[in-house]
């Protein structure tokens, strides 16, 4: 795995310019430290990353401010044309609205368990087949691994239909497994888990034999606590990809009490005023902004693990 | 361990894959092609029907623009969500301060279920007191109809799209900068290379494999676009938002016609998978 | 033993699956004393954000089940009650309701997929039967069989907001009759201030295309020819319906500039009280008021301008083909308890009166004018809580004009009309002639294709 911290490669190019502060190189990149911290090259510098820093700012974090700030607004306050910047009296009221029209408190449930167990029938499923084929080596093992990703060349919309009447069959519909099992097949998960099974030493799974353990206790008590950052990195990914998926779940669970929370606002956010939306946006996104605050860099250390994807 | 012991050890571990993937991942494919041979409507048995679901799909008043919206949105995405984040990436590993926050930041949207980001941007572009017409309006311009024109509603999707979608592409082009090896920058530099030649010959090169890929990557994510025309154009206005995943979704479940649905879906498959190929050649090439 | 945890994890697996496929399939009624036990799902609960609706449901449900012991009822609340989405699959998967709804336009299409149990035998079960509208029984009838109990009849009118022509200083009273005082009206209440709406009207999602349905319709015109077999819309009356549209939109500047997509969203413009008109049936001002927050006392609705002839629409109830007939027996009681009966159910005035409905709107005439529905409308007027006469001229124009159904092929229909619609309310260029041509082709390929 590629971590994406920084290369530290220190004292190498470091800006030894006598000039106040000079702009700190820890690694090399296109522009030449002495480049950088020429007179020209500093104030470009500077003005390139303040602007870089307001244009991001605006893009990303502004349009979820206007979504918080919406929420706290009147409906009249709304469609007020030019529009405030600052809510002119913030009331929470549309978020306990919201909460109310939208059945949020069911909606999460449903999509946190959802969730929840998805990442457990998807780590038990994946990770021992991923052992079996990395540490047992059956007959056959690369064919099946392969038929396997070759399944990640076929985009999950074009075989939809199928699936979905595959689903209808089994009488799943309105059945967490309809989620669950679907979501367990996942060639990617599989090829990442036994990619790094493959790199633990023969030596320690060998000495473990010695010991008498079998096969599901060297699982347990050796590879498992080996594969800690592997492990943490597929469930994150796993569970964020569950609760952000919107087709499925509309699909297969369409009884209003047992739908996602996705599902749950598309299907009544004409219904209800814009204040209202966006308290129902605001609750929804801030179960994913804390993972992703919590877990941010596993995220972004299991996105590179990603890029090898394909 | 016998090579039989070991073989049912193993498959017994593998078991609970193989269950999941046969049903739910390799049958369906199998299944599709069934489908689009035959008439379903998952009342009664479904009964063979030869090509009649690819006429019908084909016959289908919108069969045409759709295939068209969909390439003119992948084009689209892929100059916004292909150059875009590249771009971003080269100017982020550029910057020695704040990475930390730009990172989160971009990468932000892309943690929001992807319902958030359509509704948000729903109330954006309303012509009236959405955001971006008051802002336009702000600085004395015109305003947009966004949505709501042939002409601009299908970048406005792809606007929507590059905004929630973004920021992995930028993260693994940033991690892939970060791998190329500064001595190439210096041999470059002393070679007499400025800014924009480095870029040329040192940068593109050596980020050139993960670049093929994410290509490969974004066309097939863009080619089945569908949250985006569902939520927020229902495919008009003149049909310039239906794509084929769209139509695809509207034939098996408005019109309860599931052998065109399966067969579009068979002729989209058919699409990726050729252009998988080409690209896995490309790569292949580039390789040796 | 260690070997077989995977084995014992896939048997949990598809354990799990099976007896949760067990679980979908309808329940088996039991012996339990004298009477058989039946248990029936019905759909159409209303929903919760309509919290004194489905208190004075769950009331009915509690009340029938105490006049039928032996009966279970349980309800579902799924909005919209039909979803075409949903339909098949759950029908397939065996979760489709005992009792369930179908709006006129899928009629002939769950009947031909036998998606609707025969109910022949049983009509006598709803007693007002032979009051029911005639033309409405015969759109649910396949040769000499009934599958289905009408729920509901309307034809379109113009529904439009008292509160608006007061300020904008037109006379409530006296409506619109023509498209030329349409316009009219249009521009005045668009003048009112910006955000103002004279004329509402939908441009995608499928209701474009119905909404041009009836405009077509009311003015004399029709979307395919009487054999079915050919579109019939680009004529004077289609093109009509759009100059007209194009003309309040670029040259009156009176429909606002958001183009509507999806029921909902011209539903939500209406009762946030900024449009002043729109095509619609009395059923309109019901779910203005109950759903989408409008002001009951603002709304009044009129006889279509100009009109030639009305779509009718409506919708009815089926019942699941895989009931038993103890199980459909049941589920038209409750039909007829909660749906057809004078001074029960949804036609208990009073109460309506009491929860604070719009009672009064003359928004079902799927009696028509059989004894039942005078009953109904004496009832009505009884505990009307708005002023009767705010749609007496809908339902004097209602009685003179010609119903008309739903084209062949609606859904498809709709959805190429959907283009001309939003084409004309989304360019000002927009070649009237050329729209039509395109969907008139369009329309007469998917037309040969279905054969």
């Amino acid at each position: 795995m590629i971590s994406v911290g920084a290369r530290a490669s220190a004292g190498r190019g470091r800006g030894r310019k006598r000039s106040p502060k000079p702009i700190e190189v820890q690694f090399r990149t296109i522009v030449s430290p002495h480049q950088l911290n020429s007179p020209w090259g500093r104030r470009v510098y500077w003005l390139v990353l303040v602007a870089v820093l307001v244009l991001f700012t605006l893009a990303f974090v502004f349009p979820l401010y206007w979504m918080a700030t919406g929420a706290l607004k009147t409906p009249e306050e709304l469609a007020q044309m030019p529009p405030t910047l600052f809510p002119a009296d913030p009331t929470p009221e549309a978020f306990f609205e919201a909460w109310d029209l939208f059945d949020i408190g069911t909606l999460l449930v449903n999509t946190v368990y959802y969730s929840l167990g998805g990442w457990v029938v998807c780590m038990a499923v994946d990770v021992s087949a991923a052992y079996a084929l990395s540490k047992l080596r059956p007959a056959f093992g690369n064919v099946i691994l392969g038929m396997m990703l070759a399944t990640l060349m076929i985009p999950a919309m074009v075989v939809l239909i199928p699936l979905y009447v595959t689903v209808v069959d089994l009488g799943l519909l309105n059945n967490p497994w309809a989620l669950w099992l679907p979501a367990a097949a996942n060639g990617f998960n599989i090829f990442l888990l036994k990619r790094f099974f493959d790199s633990i030493p023969r030596e320690l799974i060998e000495a473990a034999q010695i010991d008498g353990a079998g096969p599901v206790r060297v699982l347990r008590s050796v590879v498992l606590p080996i594969s800690r950052p592997i492990l943490g990195v597929v469930s994150i990914f796993t569970i964020v990809t569950s609760f952000k998926d919107f087709v499925w779940p509309l699909l297969v669970m369409t009884d209003s009490d047992k739908m996602t929370i996705s599902v749950g606002l598309s299907q009544t956010a004409g219904a209800v005023t814009q204040n209202q939306v966006m308290g129902g946006l605001l609750i929804t996104s801030i179960p994913m902004v804390i993972v992703f605050f919590i877990f941010q860099r596993h995220i972004m250390a299991g996105l590179t693990a990603g890029s090898i994807k394909g | 361990m016998s090579f039989l012991r070991r073989n049912l050890t193993a498959y017994g571990f593998l078991c609970g894959a193989l269950f999941c993937f046969t049903v739910f991942a390799w049958y369906p494919m199998v299944r599709e092609f069934i489908l689009s041979f035959q008439r379903t409507d998952l009342i009664n048995e479904p009964t063979w029907v030869g090509l009649d679901n690819f006429t019908n799909a084909i016959q289908d008043p919108a069969f045409g623009e759709a295939w068209l919206n969909t390439l003119e949105f992948t084009f689209l995405a892929l100059v916004c969500g292909y150059a875009v984040p590249f771009v971003v990436a080269l100017v982020l590993n550029e910057l020695r301060h704040a990475r930390a926050y730009l990172r989160f930041v971009v990468y932000l949207p892309v943690m929001l279920p992807p319902i958030v980001a359509v509704l948000l941007f729903r109330w954006f572009y309303d012509p009236g007191p959405g955001l971006f017409n008051q802002v336009l309006d702000a600085f004395g311009l015109p305003p947009s109809a966004w949505l709501d024109s042939s002409s601009t509603a299908l970048i406005s999707l792809v606007i929507v799209s590059t905004w929630m979608n973004m920021g992995s592409a930028t993260l693994i082009y940033l991690a892939a900068l970060q791998n190329i090896p500064p001595e190439l920058y210096e041999a470059a530099e002393l070679d007499g290379a400025g800014i924009f030649k480095r870029i040329r010959h040192v940068t593109i090169p050596q980020t050139r494999l993960i670049l093929l890929l994410m290509l490969m990557l974004q066309i097939v994510a863009t080619m089945q676009v569908f949250i985006e025309p569902y939520m927020l154009t229902g495919g008009g206005p003149e049909n310039s938002t239906v794509t084929v995943a769209y139509l695809m979704f509207q034939n098996a479940f408005t019109l309860q016609d599931y052998g065109s649905a399966g067969a579009l879906g068979m002729m989209l498959m058919i699409v990726l998978l050729v252009f998988a190929a080409f690209q896995l050649r490309l790569t292949r090439e580039d390789k040796a | 033993m260690q070997r077989s945890t995977g084995l014992l994890l896939v048997t949990a697996l598809s354990l799990t699956a099976t007896a949760a496929c067990g679980s979908g399939e309808p329940a088996t009624p039991s012996a339990s004393g004298g009477a058989k036990a039946v248990s029936i799902t019905v759909a159409c609960q209303p929903a919760k954000s309509a919290p004194k609706e489905r208190q004075a449901w769950d009331d009915d449900v509690a009340t029938f089940m105490k006049e039928h012991p032996g009966v279970t009822v349980k309800s579902t609340d799924q909005q919209p009650c039909f979803d075409p989405k949903t339909f098949g699959p759950k029908l397939a998967g065996g979760q489709m309701e005992t009792a369930f709804v179908v709006p006129v336009t899928n009629y002939a299409d769950v009947i031909a997929k036998g998606q609707a149990l025969d109910i022949t035998p049983y009509t006598s079960v709803i007693k007002n039967w032979n009051d029911l509208r005639a033309d409405h029984k015969e759109l649910v009838t396949k040769d000499g069989k009934v599958y289905g109990v009408p729920n509901v009849h309307y034809s379109v009118g113009l529904v439009y907001n008292r509160a608006l022509f007061t300020k904008a200083g037109l006379d409530p009273d006296n409506p619109p009759k023509t498209w030329a005082e349409v316009r009219e009206a249009a521009k005045k209440i668009a003048g009112i201030g910006p955000g103002y709406v004279g004329f509402g009207e939908y441009s995608g999602g499928n209701t474009g295309g119905w909404h041009f349905t009836q405009a077509i319709y009311g003015r004399g015109g029709d979307i395919l020819t009487p054999d079915n077999k050919k579109a019939a819309f680009n004529s004077p009356e289609g093109k009509a319906v759009l100059q007209t549209l194009h003309d309040m939109r670029w040259v009156d500047n009176s429909m606002g500039t958001k183009l509507l997509v999806g029921w909902e969203s011209l539903m939500v413009a209406m009762g946030s009280g900024k449009v002043g008109m729109m095509l619609g049936a009395p059923d309109v001002v019901t779910d203005v008021v109950n759903k989408f927050k409008g002001n009951v006392a603002d709304y009044g609705i009129t006889g279509f301008p100009e009109a030639k002839a009305s779509l009718s629409g409506g919708e009815a109830f089926m019942i699941n083909p895989k009931a038993t007939p103890e199980e459909a027996k049941a589920a038209l009681a409750w039909i007829d308890f909660r749906f057809n009966t004078v001074g029960k159910g949804r036609f208990d005035f009073a109460r309506g009166k009491s929860i604070g409905n719009p009672v009064g709107v003359p928004d079902n005439a799927v009696y028509g004018d059989s004894p039942t529905g005078q009953a109904l409308q004496a009832d009505r007027v009884k505990n009307a809580t708005l002023p009767v006469a705010n749609y007496e001229s809908y339902v004097q124009a209602a009685g003179t004009i010609p119903p008309k159904a739903e084209p062949m092929h609606a859904q498809e229909l709709y959805a190429i009309l959907d283009v001309p619609m939003s084409g004309v309310l989304s360019r000002k260029d927009a070649g009237i002639d050329q729209l039509l041509a395109d969907a008139e082709t369009k329309a007469n390929s998917m037309l040969a294709a279905k054969g």
